[in-house]
């Protein structure tokens, strides 16, 4: 079952990222510095990471400057967010004793918890090729 | 960071905690700290002026030296808030900082405009009751004002209240007039923005501890 988590952000570099990004307000950006020091992570390391997330639809990095001065700025897409909603209600599900599962929602009881989430991980990925456009 | 290693559901769970308690610690506004900078400015600021007021004073200090004394403790209070809020608010761009910085302007020319109030008074001849009632009434009522705004705009109750409270207390303190306005400002407004302080440690000890 753990297969069925969202492969985009299930490692732990990703998964970081992305939990450091929707902490934000939503329309707020951080500079790429200020993950990199959030995170402890190499600047390499980090745009690597980064390009598969923009690849996937899930963050934005804007390329702009301050002034003179170069800014690469990063913030999680709608899509991206509800991608990591999806993920924490995956990860709940996983973590809940099927025991309780099945006594919250007896019609349910053991099916596939991770199936409803990823129906809705369709419509954000529709979203993507939207936002990209 | 590390890179791709396999992740297990409650790996995942806690790798997203320590994250999210590692940006809170880095990206947080301690109201502990500035309600406490503040609070104590005011409730010594006002204390001093009232306690030095008149020609048989509490305490052997010339009213002069009490308001610059306030001063300081303002200007203090003053750097104090703008380095943690720098600091706290490094890196972040977009709408919070927007609104911070359009919020920040707003405490500007409320305080500018409150300094050429007195310097205009002074000018006029106006007594050291009438500068004193003026700028103490004004300069709180605005910092009332602005507490309630601010409140509101980030939907922070305890915020809200204590700018209510503010405006409350500098209400009675303007009745009551110089120079007791000035015990009313030191106990209600610096004593309030302590026990707000106080509220705030109170509840992040308990959200610690959960």
């Amino acid at each position: 079952m753990p297969e069925s988590l969202d492969p985009v952000i299930h490692t732990v570099a990703r998964l970081r990222i992305m939990t450091t990004l929707t902490a934000l307000a939503e329309g707020d950006r951080l500079t790429f510095p200020k993950l990199q020091s959030l995170l402890d992570a190499s600047a390499g390391n980090l745009s690597t990471h980064l390009r598969r997330l923009e690849d996937a639809g899930y963050v934005r990095v804007v390329k702009g400057h301050q002034g003179r001065v170069p800014s690469t700025q990063v913030e999680v897409t709608r899509a991206g967010r509800r991608a990591f909603e999806d993920y924490l209600a995956q990860l709940r599900a996983l973590l809940t004793p099927p025991a309780e599962v099945a006594a919250a929602e007896p019609a349910a009881a053991t099916a596939e918890p991770a199936e409803p989430a990823a129906a809705t991980a369709e419509p954000a990925d529709a979203d993507t090729t939207e936002e990209n456009r | 960071m590390s890179d791709d290693t396999a992740l297990d559901p409650a790996a995942s769970v806690a790798l997203i905690a320590e994250q999210r308690a590692k940006v809170q610690a880095a990206t947080d506004v301690d109201g502990r700290l500035l309600f406490g900078v503040w609070g104590v400015a005011w409730l010594i600021g006002f204390w001093l002026q009232w306690a030095a007021w008149g020609d048989d004073p509490l305490i052997h200090l010339s009213y002069g030296a009490a308001l610059a004394v306030f001063g300081m403790l303002l200007i203090t209070a003053m750097v104090v808030t703008t380095v943690h809020i720098a600091r706290r608010s490094a890196g972040i761009r977009g709408t919070t900082s927007t609104q911070g910085a359009m919020y920040g302007w707003a405490w500007f020319f409320a305080f500018a405009g409150i300094g050429v109030l007195g310097h205009a008074l002074d000018s006029a001849g106006a007594s050291a009751e009438v500068v004193s009632t003026a700028m103490t009434a004004s300069s709180t009522l605005f910092v009332g004002v602005l507490y309630m705004a601010g409140g509101a705009l980030w939907r922070v109750r305890i915020q809200f209240v204590l700018g209510a409270w503010i405006c409350l207390v500098t209400i009675v303190a303007t009745l009551v007039g110089a120079p007791n306005m000035l015990l009313v400002m030191a106990l209600g407004g610096g004593g309030g923005m302590l026990m707000v302080g106080v509220i705030e440690a109170v509840r992040r000890g308990r959200r610690l501890g959960r």
